[in-house]
């Protein structure tokens, strides 16, 4: 195509868009990354929403970000800056709390508070777990296998895979294979028995996911979570300063250094597709674009029923990917607020306001959180994870005020029939609140401005079909080589020169950054084949 | 047949003449072995068993229709022989709905599209598909439930071997095939289903197969490799109906023959309370009597956690070994009502020139939501409030098992958790059964005033007196962490324990799904092995 204007167009100017044209850019290919908002990074930006106050308006905290993406792109010299986030502080109904820090001997003390067996058990489980996490890295920075194939470089993967796992030791290989096809809970089962600890520990099995802590598969997502790693370090999280737009925002300028061109408010109406091959896009304002390859970091509800005309797929691939499922189940509620909450179970202004807060007192209060999902209600007592980035980072909030940002489950985007969204966000918001006003009752006299997202918003403002923030479930039957269908786990599509790039493509959700540099690693493959 | 055996020293012995136990002894005597079978109850079968529950009336107390018995074994065994005669209903499921409709499936896969044509000509075309469908995919299952799980940590050549047999298996599946199945197998079979079904009761036929004994709901994930394994055996969505003439005890009466005649002997009546251990080998066990016994090999068909953490003192096991069992997942969820009745009970659904379906089993639990409902109860250990019911009448196939005229009904009650929030088992039966006996006369209004006499059997009786630990009726969740290569633990999958001597044969091994006598096969090959060995 000596015609084209750019080597590459990317869809979206979400975390994944941009490292894909940062990689693309570094390689020497001219890279075009459309984005249909006034704003870059997709899920993860910072906005004013309120005079003074920026928002992580939907993603909140960073870890899985691939050191290796940190490294090549240089980011630190971009301007990313993580700042620690540090500890999960978990308030109960019967006034007591849990508190875990990074700090090894608090964390042992407090565990042992509530059991003794516990605290012991807990550096025992920090091993493994970290045994895993080491086993399963190296996948995540991998190119799935096809496992369907007679092709022998295929095989051999599979193959390394299994030679990896009977390198492990037995304890280590009966972990995985649990991880792998447990429920959180079942699999905590096993090593706790402290209520709360379990129920605090199983949520990271569930965000994002529809599923309950006790729904097998959920250990997996656990341990996807557990995968959090800042400098080296795993199990760290922290906050990006200035909101988590500033990730994307360090992305996007090594894109552009790299040469990547990127245009805001410029969303695309579809791709354009001769012959079988993708030629360019047109755009909203019918503007047309052309390119050798396109390379969409949109969901694939998104890039396949919504961007092309039918009859340039095969039906088998179109009935595949309406299966895939995609089940938003997430809410979110920003606040700004006129001081800090008062929690009843430890009062005053300290260091536990610090790091996560969850309201996650028990496995029954988590699961009975999932029942009403089930049948299309709103948990009438969610699961929140919480955090107040304004006493790490002051530079997002007027001195003296703060910034609450709570990420609540279930909020399916199903609701039961009757029901829908735009009349319930209300409903929700005041539901949140009143959970969060059991455990910190002065709550509701500090909000100063107060944003609720719904997953229907999601979908409409940030092009997340049914308001999954994975951009489809990460459950194990859309995992690896499955991810998002069968036979396209390689980033490539029916479609020659169309690839994906995004959070639906392998290893998934997260700002984790590797589906972008995995597909852009694949499109130079093909790219120095062919054109 | 319970004589006291004069000889103290034992070739090979049985503990528990289950039908696996009997699978397994029947082998080994094949092979010129002396296996003995000591059964604690007075009679052998262990949940394969008929009783006298009602003066006249007699009933499957367990299992109440013939599971996918390999054929394989039932040709080794030539269990006809012996007594066996199978009865095949006309119909295998009749799904009842509140709205008086029935949705009828006939072994025939023609005739139940038929059938579901009348409810969605969508699903009818689609019901043969998926049929087809469970049927190639389930074949390399089928192929793998006979095989033992390989070593995988040093597999030998014979391991590889099977694993390539099972590789090219899983090829001739065909790309589409292949990715079904890796995609089906941990996916939760409410989204398996309405992938390919929108009428509600359809789905919530087929799906009860996958929770049917498990603690899984159809939305959990993984309840869709249940409905694979037991598909392997039996292809048909929802399974066939069988029953065995003069119930189930008359299958695992031909199969205790059938042992005996190669040479095996069986002792009822009596427990082994020990299994004596030296030096990390079996040597022998101890019995309720105080009688001891020597044995040369000695082959285990209880459940993994009653054989080696219940008849073992501890010392001679791993501490870890011992925690990854107690961890082994066996939360019972089944009862079981057998009711004696007066007269047959009208189903208005099922009536006139539809009553045939009465004979085949009959489902209760209309939609996904309503199954989902009744697990929610189980989770926070409560008794469904809105049971799943499975239901049948033998005594229509069968009538000897009831004086003429008169019926005898067998109900699996799912959810009924093990372990209860409120309350113990003793105080919640009857209660249990006044629920279940209100659900069922939704469908079958007359039915309460035409019971005789009920027999209830809650979980805690399915452990107290058929030696179920957990009261699971499958020796341990059939989940993909308790699967081949990990059933009942990851490196213990093939039939040896840590123990010198001492074997598995039970249900809590591969592949470990229903009356399909294949853990005990295996067993019995993998025992030979080794005892040729010495």
């Amino acid at each position: 195509m000596p015609n084209s204007k750019y080597d590459v167009i990317v869809i979206g100017g979400g975390h994944n868009g941009l490292v894909n044209a940062a990689y693309l850019a570094r390689a020497g290919k001219k890279v075009l990354v459309l984005e249909r908002r006034y704003v870059l990074g997709g899920a993860a930006v910072t906005e004013e929403l309120y005079p003074g106050f920026k928002f992580s308006v939907f993603s909140y905290v960073v870890s899985l970000l691939r050191p290796e993406i940190i490294r090549d792109l240089d980011l630190p010299r971009h301007g990313l800056e993580i700042l620690p986030l540090d500890g999960t502080f978990t308030p109960m109904p019967s006034g007591d709390y849990l508190w875990r820090v990074n700090d090894h001997g608090k964390t042992h003390r407090e565990i042992a508070r509530h059991s003794k067996t516990d605290a012991e058990a807990y550096d025992e489980f920090g091993k493994a777990m970290q045994a895993m996490c080491r086993f399963v890295k190296p996948i995540l920075s991998m190119v799935p296998p096809d496992p369907s194939t007679l092709n022998p470089r295929a095989l051999m993967k599979l193959l390394f895979l299994g030679k990896r796992f009977r390198g492990l030791d037995i304890e280590d290989q009966y972990n995985q294979v649990q991880l792998m096809t447990m429920s959180a809970v079942d699999f905590l089962d096993q090593w706790f028995e402290t209520d709360v600890l379990k129920a605090t520990m199983s949520a990271s099995g569930i965000i994002g996911t529809f599923l309950g802590v006790r729904s097998p598969g959920t250990a997996y997502v656990l341990l996807h979570h557990y995968m959090g790693e800042i400098d080296g370090a795993f199990r760290s999280w922290g906050f990006a300063r200035g909101g988590t737009g500033a990730i994307s925002n360090a992305i996007a300028d090594a894109a552009r250094e790299a040469g990547a061109e990127i245009r805001t408010e410029a969303g695309i109406a579809s791709i354009i597709v001769k012959n079988g091959s993708a030629k360019g896009v047109v755009l909203a304002n019918g503007d047309e674009i052309y390119a050798n390859v396109v390379s969409s970091s949109v969901d694939p509800r998104l890039t396949f029923i919504n961007f092309i005309e039918k009859g340039n797929l095969p039906d088998e691939f179109l009935d595949e990917i309406s299966r895939y499922k995609f089940r938003g189940s997430s809410g979110k509620v920003n606040l700004a607020l006129d001081a800090l909450p008062d929690f009843k179970s430890l009062p005053g202004v300290g260091p536990h306001l610090r790091g996560a807060i969850s309201i996650s007192p028990s496995v029954e209060y988590m699961e009975r959180a999932y029942d009403d999902a089930k049948y299309g209600n709103f948990s009438r007592r969610p699961y929140i994870d919480m955090v107040i980035p304004t006493l790490t980072d002051t530079s997002i909030a007027p001195p003296g005020k703060h910034i609450m940002s709570c990420f609540v489950q279930y909020a399916p985007y199903k609701l039961r029939p009757g029901t829908n969204w735009d009349d319930q966000k209300e409903a929700f918001g005041d539901n949140v609140i009143n959970t969060i006003a059991e455990h910190a009752p002065n709550i509701k006299d500090i909000i100063l401005f107060k944003q609720v997202l719904t997953p229907l918003d999601l979908e409409r403002d940030f092009g997340l079909s049914e308001g999954n923030i994975f951009q489809g479930e990460l459950s194990l039957e859309q995992l690896f080589f499955l991810r998002p269908v069968p036979g396209y786990a390689q980033f490539r599509t029916p479609i020659k020169n169309l690839y994906m790039c995004g959070s639906a493509t392998h290893p998934g959700g997260g700002i984790m950054g590797a589906p972008g540099r995995l597909a852009a690693l694949e499109i130079l493959k093909d790219y120095s084949g062919s054109a | 047949m319970a004589q006291n055996s004069p000889r103290a020293n034992h070739d090979v012995v049985i503990i528990g003449g289950g039908h696996n136990g009997l699978v397994t002894a029947f082998y080994l005597a094949r092979a010129g072995h002396k296996p003995l079978v000591l059964e604690r109850r007075p009679q052998p079968g262990g949940a394969a068993v008929t009783e006298e529950f009602h003066p006249g009336f007699r009933c499957s107390i367990l299992s109440h229709s013939a599971g996918p018995l390999r054929p394989q074994i039932i040709s080794d065994m030539q269990l006809e022989k012996h007594g066996l005669k199978m009865l095949a209903t006309e119909t295998s499921l009749a799904a009842l709905s509140p709205d008086g409709r029935a949705l009828i499936f006939y072994d025939e896969v023609n005739k139940s599209a038929k059938e579901i044509a009348g409810f969605s000509s969508k699903d009818a075309p689609r019901f043969v598909d998926f049929q087809q469908a469970l049927a190639r995919i389930s074949s390399p299952i089928a192929d793998l439930m006979a095989v033992t799980p390989p070593n995988i940590d040093e597999p030998s050549k014979g391991d590889v071997w099977e694993m390539l047999k099972t590789g090219r298996a899983l090829r001739g599946l065909g790309k589409k095939d292949l990715y079904r199945l890796l995609r089906w197998g941990p996916m939760a079979v409410a989204d398996l289903v309405s992938e390919f079904f929108e009428t509600e009761l359809l789905r919530a036929a087929v799906a009860a197969r996958g929770i049917f004994g498990t603690f899984l709901g159809p939305w959990s994930a993984g309840s869709s490799l249940a409905l694979l394994l037991r598909a392997a055996g039996d292809p048909h969505p929802v399974g066939t109906t069988q029953f065995a003439a003069g119930g189930m005890g008359a299958l695992t009466q031909a199969m205790g023959s059938a042992a005996q005649q190669a040479g095996a002997e069986i002792r009822c009546g009596v427990e082994v309370i020990e299994i004596r251990v030296k030096d990390g080998v079996a040597t022998g066990l101890i019995l309720s009597n105080g009688e001891e016994i020597s044995a040369r090999a000695i082959v285990s068909n209880a459940d993994p956690r009653r054989t080696l953490l219940g008849l073992i003192d501890p010392i001679h096991l791993a501490p870890n070994f011992v925690a990854k069992l107690q961890h082994y997942r066996m939360p019972g969820t089944l009862a079981k009502i057998n009711l004696a009745l007066s007269v047959l009970p009208t189903f208005p659904a099922l009536s006139a020139e539809r009553k045939h379906a009465l004979a085949g089993r009959i489902h209760i639990g209309p939609d996904i939501d309503y199954l989902e409902h009744a697990f929610d109860d189980s989770k926070y250990g409560n008794f469904s409030s809105h049971p799943v019911l499975e239901v049948v009448i033998p005594s229509l196939t069968d009538p000897q098992l009831a004086p003429s005229g008169r019926h005898v009904m067998s109900i699996y009650v799912q959810y009924a958790p093990y372990k209860l929030k409120n309350g113990d088992w003793e105080s919640q039966r009857t209660h249990l059964c006044d629920t279940v006996i209100k659900t069922l006369a939704e469908y079958a209004p007359d039915l309460p005033k035409s019971i005789l006499h009920h027999q209830i059997i809650t979980p805690k009786d399915l452990e107290d007196t058929y030696g179920l630990t957990g009261g699971h009726i499958f020796h341990g969740e059939l989940a993909l962490d308790q699967f081949f290569t990990m059933r009942p633990l990851l490196g213990w999958a093939r039939y040896r324990t840590p123990i010198k001597n001492l074997f598995l044969c039970g249900s809590g091994t591969h592949p470990g799904t229903g009356l399909t006598g294949a853990s005990g096969a295996n067993a019995a090959r993998e025992i030979l092995k080794d005892l040729r060995g010495k």
